[in-house]
């Protein structure tokens, strides 16, 4: 269980308040006409941080066990770098005409 | 208590206890939550090399649209805020107490479904429909815009669904605050797969 070594609620408004600053920052640099790599890559950035403060805070894994923690992330980081493994094979898909 | 209840309470207690020290309930969503999560990343990754790889990608969101994604994630995370509330008044407060929060979150999902459906029309009005791109671009706008947000939207609204279970089982006795913990991992999940969502199928298809 969820140790109490919780956060106050009051200290959770100062989270949400981040989470929504950083979603903010995020609109600003979609109007920055970035290239769409760049912006996909600053967005998956951005989106990454705002998921992990939810992760430890909001579902509270950093109140519990490192156990946990040390289960379930580096495994589904291993199948996420593994989906990226198979990124490139959009080219294949391109060079097919499947986008046209 | 019955014969089989007094056995399996005994068979517990030989039972060594979990080494990661939660619920059994709250173990399984987390499984759960990573299979999920899998699931969105597949999508995710395949929108996300579709819209790299597609030379003319439709861009049909103007700064109306952003706007109303922007008040669509306030609203769901004022929801996880008032799920952390639910949980902390099932461990400390009264069902009366709980149930206000839940009802609350409860709405607050409502809003964000009917807001997000609002988005959906719009763009059926438009002419986007699921292979079809009315600017004449990469027709696969559609398929990957409504197939994602629509995987999310069915998540909120099985997440609503379940607040009400849990809500109104809670309130009866049935069930205790281990499964108001359980729905609202749940209900952050949620919560999180549209940290990834907004800017990903909204913000990069702005213009």
């Amino acid at each position: 269980m969820s140790s109490n070594r919780e956060l106050a609620m009051t200290s959770y408004v100062g989270i949400g308040l981040g989470l929504m600053l950083i979603v903010g920052f995020e609109v600003i640099l979609t109007y920055l006409h970035l290239p769409p790599r760049t912006l996909l890559f600053s967005l998956l950035c951005l989106a990454s941080l705002e998921g992990f403060i939810a992760i430890m805070y909001l579902m509270h894994v950093k109140y519990e066990r490192p156990i946990l923690f040390w289960t379930i992330f580096p495994a589904t980081l291993f199948i996420l770098i593994f989906l990226c493994y198979i990124w490139p094979d959009a080219f294949r898909m391109a060079s097919m005409r499947l986008l046209k | 208590m019955s014969q089989s209840a007094v056995a399996v309470s005994q068979h517990e207690v030989l039972m060594e206890a979990s080494p990661y020290g939660i619920d059994k309930k709250k173990l399984g969503m987390w499984v759960f939550i990573v299979s999920d999560a899998c699931t969105f990343a597949a999508f995710l990754f395949a929108y996300g090399y579709m819209r790299i790889g597609a030379p003319l990608w439709g861009t049909p969101f103007g700064p109306s649209s952003v706007l109303n994604g922007m008040v669509m994630t306030a609203v769901l995370l004022t929801s996880s805020f008032t799920m952390l509330a639910a949980v902390r008044a099932a461990q400390t407060a009264t069902k009366a107490e709980t149930n206000k929060w839940l009802g609350l979150t409860m709405l607050l999902g409502v809003i964000f479904a009917s807001l997000h459906l609002r988005e959906w029309f719009k763009l059926i009005a438009e002419g986007w429909r699921l292979f079809y791109n009315p600017t004449g671009g990469a027709p696969q706008f559609g398929a990957t815009f409504f197939s994602v947000t629509g995987l999310h939207l069915t998540h909120v609204v099985s997440g609503v669904i379940a607040i009400a279970f849990v809500a109104r089982g809670f309130y009866r006795g049935r069930y205790d605050q281990s499964h108001v913990e359980t729905v609202g991992l749940y209900w952050h999940f949620v919560d999180l797969v549209w940290m990834f969502v907004f800017p990903l199928m909204y913000l990069m298809n702005a213009h």
